[in-house]
């Protein structure tokens, strides 16, 4: 490590003003890009990459590597206060988001999501300057067999985010199991049970379009029900008075361990090529829940729940940085679109960049810091008028939803007929709230059922039909080990949690 | 007298109307109609051409990507978009695969191809250590590696009935070699499990490869052009090897069937000087895209080939419905 290039790097960069200004509009876009359903920040930074050809490097990765923060912290607005992740990384944020804005603590989960995002940036930015290359080469080791299991320990997450009960989360993960195989098969290109001429299918059911209508549009039909039966559609007083833009100091204190953990396993899951911020927020969540004192009140609108989430999808965008400037290998989909944006600009990332390039791969890291440090000013300057969106006149809101979801359901293929499929998960979503099946299992298993299927298929190809095999890989043992562990004890916990509800008499 | 000047009269309206039309074209900015996702190789390989073309053209050429099942549902859009010139599309490899594989019924001869913008060639890249252990230096040691331990080796690619998929194929039907084929989520993947030692070979791009052959973890054996690349004038041709194999994935562009002659030629003119322009060469030297402008004939005389061999080298693989 070059300590005086690299305190020259951060200091190019964290003063020169056109980086800066650059990395500010990046964040604050990126946070409107995110809070919007169906705008992502893998399109926001896709979109932004043409316009930065013409720009010197530092300052276009300054800008994109903002939205990339902004867009991470920016879906979880919408999670929190509508019950719709922006981005599916903050799928898990809604978990315990929500609830907390029913209990008219939005401004505070607000705060602990945006404290937890930035303090999970910063581990990612900093466990990149210095652990960079040891981490890559473990990211290495992650062959199909190691994959697999890391999607099985993933999966293992279920049973926390289930809510009351198993067998209800466990109808939902089966029914994301299920229609996680439909489309063309990934190993022998067979199409598995769709109608043939469904080409929108092909490719599987359409992630952001079937999150949107299990989220978005399941809400606004649940929300029409209430007002048909005569709830209030004014939202009244609700309390969005913000004392504080920052979380208080005993939040802060309860919220420590669940960032740190998190900003930690987003990092290592965002090394690992082709896991992201989703999985690591979700098992970021598992984690903290089973380690968590008080287990039984993750779901209902603990803090801690909503710091787990946020800390671990926003170290992910470190983690994602550290196999593409060590290896040229991008560890999630925004990073593959920013090694685009190097090559561009005549600079391929990988392990000749930390011999040739270190000023550069410095400057990067640099900007990431500062992309997290710009989030966190755009959060709390916003934090004031985000909060009014939950005090606008359902009237008004609910149809406003509705019509930004069904725009980002088309946006992302350009597509109309997921649009319509939104529309379809949007009823299946809202038939599943009404018989309290848990919405999160699905999405679960639509993220990490073709992750599992795919590396468990090309690992008996590779092991020549031998899977049990797999058994001899240390990395893929601990996984499995971690998998039964997570499990059992969740299962136990949940028992726990069950019983102490129905003696109520302890308190 | 009256008749003849109305039927003068007419026809020379009709006719000014029909020259202005293609003496006009453009009179509104071009859609431009991409199959794949923003921020892929596709993708940007367009943009790049687009931001080129537009200084040509005096309109603004703007990209949509129209993504979703595998290409098909952005080539078919192409076909089907009206045939007024205002629509134009990229096409690439993946569409000579559809009707083999059975997914869908278009083929190139559904387009008025335009011109091909690029070519990339497949690479038979192996592990280095890998290759040290077992002493494969060249294609000729690789062949006789995998003739000793027949199904033992496998080559990964990116998806199922890929371009690199069929590539691999061709290289062991024509060598008679038996080799395992796995699929990964795009060329990246498969070369991050090649460089971390799950794999012992890949047949993707060598721009996929780049950084792991320069941070020397992998080799390339050999490349499936007519010509050493020009950024790696070390690595060999397979057809300097003795394997006549030439073989890659393209990008070309093409209107809807039915569109207007003159139109067509603009357009052909247009890209094809957009392809000598300096900033889109150094677009694509930078990025490894090799450009290999053709016209509207010769690229149709080569898609025609291009098909027949597909076909035939997914029918080896059984890929063929």
């Amino acid at each position: 490590m070059d300590w005086g290039l690299l305190l020259s790097s951060y200091g190019s960069v964290l003063t020169d003003i056109n980086v800066i200004l650059m990395t500010f509009l990046g964040a604050a876009g990126g946070v409107i890009i995110g809070a919007i359903p169906g705008l992502t920040a893998t399109m926001g930074v896709a979109l932004l990459v043409p316009f930065s050809f013409g720009m010197d490097l530092i300052p276009s990765i300054g800008l994109l590597l903002g939205v990339y923060c902004g867009g991470m912290y920016g879906g979880s607005i919408s999670a929190i206060l509508l019950h719709t992740p922006g981005t599916p990384s903050a799928a898990a944020t809604v978990l315990d988001g929500w609830p907390m804005t029913q209990k008219g603590e939005a401004p505070r989960a607000l705060a602990v999501a945006m404290f937890a995002s930035f303090c999970g940036g910063m581990i990612g930015a900093l466990c990149m300057t210095f652990l960079s290359p040891l981490i890559a080469q473990a990211a290495l080791a992650f062959g199909p067999s190691e994959m697999f299991m890391l999607a099985v320990f993933g999966l293992s997450v279920i049973i926390s985010i289930s809510g009351k009960s198993i067998v209800k989360g466990l109808i939902a993960a089966f029914f994301g199991l299920i229609i996680c195989t439909f489309g063309m098969d990934k190993t022998s290109g067979y199409i598995r049970f769709i109608p043939t001429n469904a080409h929108f299918l092909y490719e599987g059911i359409p992630f952001i379009p079937a999150l949107i209508g299990l989220f978005a549009i399941a809400e606004v039909f649940s929300s029409l029900e209430g007002i048909a039966r005569g709830e209030k559609s004014s939202a009244g007083a609700v309390n969005v008075k913000v004392d504080r833009v920052l979380p208080s100091f005993k939040d802060i204190k309860l919220i420590a361990k669940n960032v740190i953990m998190g900003g930690f396993i987003g990092t290592f899951i965002g090394a690992i090529p082709g896991a992201g911020g989703d999985i690591s927020a979700f098992v970021s969540y598992g984690v903290s829940k089973s380690t968590s004192k008080h287990p039984e009140e993750f779901g209902k609108g603990t803090p801690e729940g909503v710091a787990a989430a946020e800390s671990a999808n926003n170290g992910c965008s470190g983690g994602a940085m550290i196999p593409l400037l060590s290896l040229g290998i991008p560890g999630d989909s925004v990073t593959a679109i920013l090694i685009g944006a190097f090559v561009m600009n005549g600079i391929t990332p990988g392990p000749m960049m930390y011999v040739e390039k270190l000023d550069i791969v410095y400057a990067v890291f640099a900007a990431l810091l500062l992309a997290n440090l710009c989030m966190l000013i755009v959060g709390c300057l916003g934090i004031r008028g985000f909060v009014k969106l939950i005090t606008i006149d359902k009237k008004i809101l609910l149809p406003s939803i509705m019509i930004v979801s069904l725009v980002g359901a088309y946006t992302i293929n350009q597509n109309i007929q997921d649009v319509g499929l939104a529309i379809v998960f949007g009823i299946i979503g809202y038939l599943f709230n009404k018989h309290e099946i848990p919405l999160s299992p699905i999405l679960l298993t639509l993220i990490l059922g073709p992750m599992a299927e795919s590396n468990l298929r090309r690992y008996v190809q590779i092991a020549d039909g031998n899977a049990i095999s797999m058994f001899t890989r240390p990395i893929t043992i601990i996984f499995a080990v971690l998998a039964i562990i997570s499990l059992i004890y969740s299962v136990y916990l949940n028992k726990k949690a069950n019983k102490k509800e129905e003696t109520p008499a302890e308190a | 007298m009256k008749k003849l000047i109305a039927i003068l009269l007419t026809v020379t309206l009709v006719l000014g109307v029909v020259g202005l039309a293609s003496a006009e074209y453009p009179k509104k900015n071009i859609k431009m109609l991409c199959p794949w996702g923003a921020g892929g190789g596709t993708d940007a390989v367009l943009r790049a051409l687009c931001l080129s073309a537009e200084k040509e053209l005096g309109k603004t050429i703007v990209v949509e990507n129209k993504t979703g099942g595998g290409g098909l549902i952005g080539h078919t859009s192409i076909a089907q978009a009206k045939p007024d010139g205002y629509t134009v599309g990229m096409i690439t490899f993946e569409l000579q695969t559809y009707k083999p594989q059975g997914t869908g019924t278009i083929t190139w001869e559904d387009y008025i191809p335009l011109c091909l913008i690029n070519t990339d060639a497949a690479s038979l890249t192996v592990n280095k250590a890998w290759a040290e252990a077992n002493k494969i230096t060249d294609v000729a040691t690789f062949v006789e590696y995998c003739k000793a331990h027949p199904g033992e080796v496998t080559i990964g690619n990116s998806a199922p009935a890929s371009v690199w998929h069929i590539g691999a194929g061709l290289f062991a039907t024509e060598t008679g070699i038996d080799v395992k084929y796995v699929s990964f989520e795009g060329g990246a993947a498969a070369v991050t499990a090649l460089a971390g030692g799950h794999i012992e070979a890949v047949s993707v791009s060598l721009a996929e490869c780049r950084s792991q052959l320069d941070a020397g973890n992998v080799i390339c054996l050999g490349y499936m052009d007519s010509a050493r690349p020009a950024l790696y004038p070390d690595i060999p041709t397979f057809q300097e090897q003795g394997y006549d194999i030439v073989y890659g994935t393209w990008r070309g562009l093409a209107v809807p069937k039915k569109t207007d002659a003159a139109i067509v030629t603009k357009l052909e003119e247009t890209f094809k000087k957009a392809t000598e322009d300096p900033a889109f060469v150094e677009f694509m030297n930078n990025g490894m895209y090799t450009i290999a402008y053709k016209n509207s004939a010769e690229f149709s005389e080569f898609l025609a080939k291009n098909a027949a061999d597909v076909d035939a080298t997914m029918a080896a693989l059984g890929l063929k419905k």
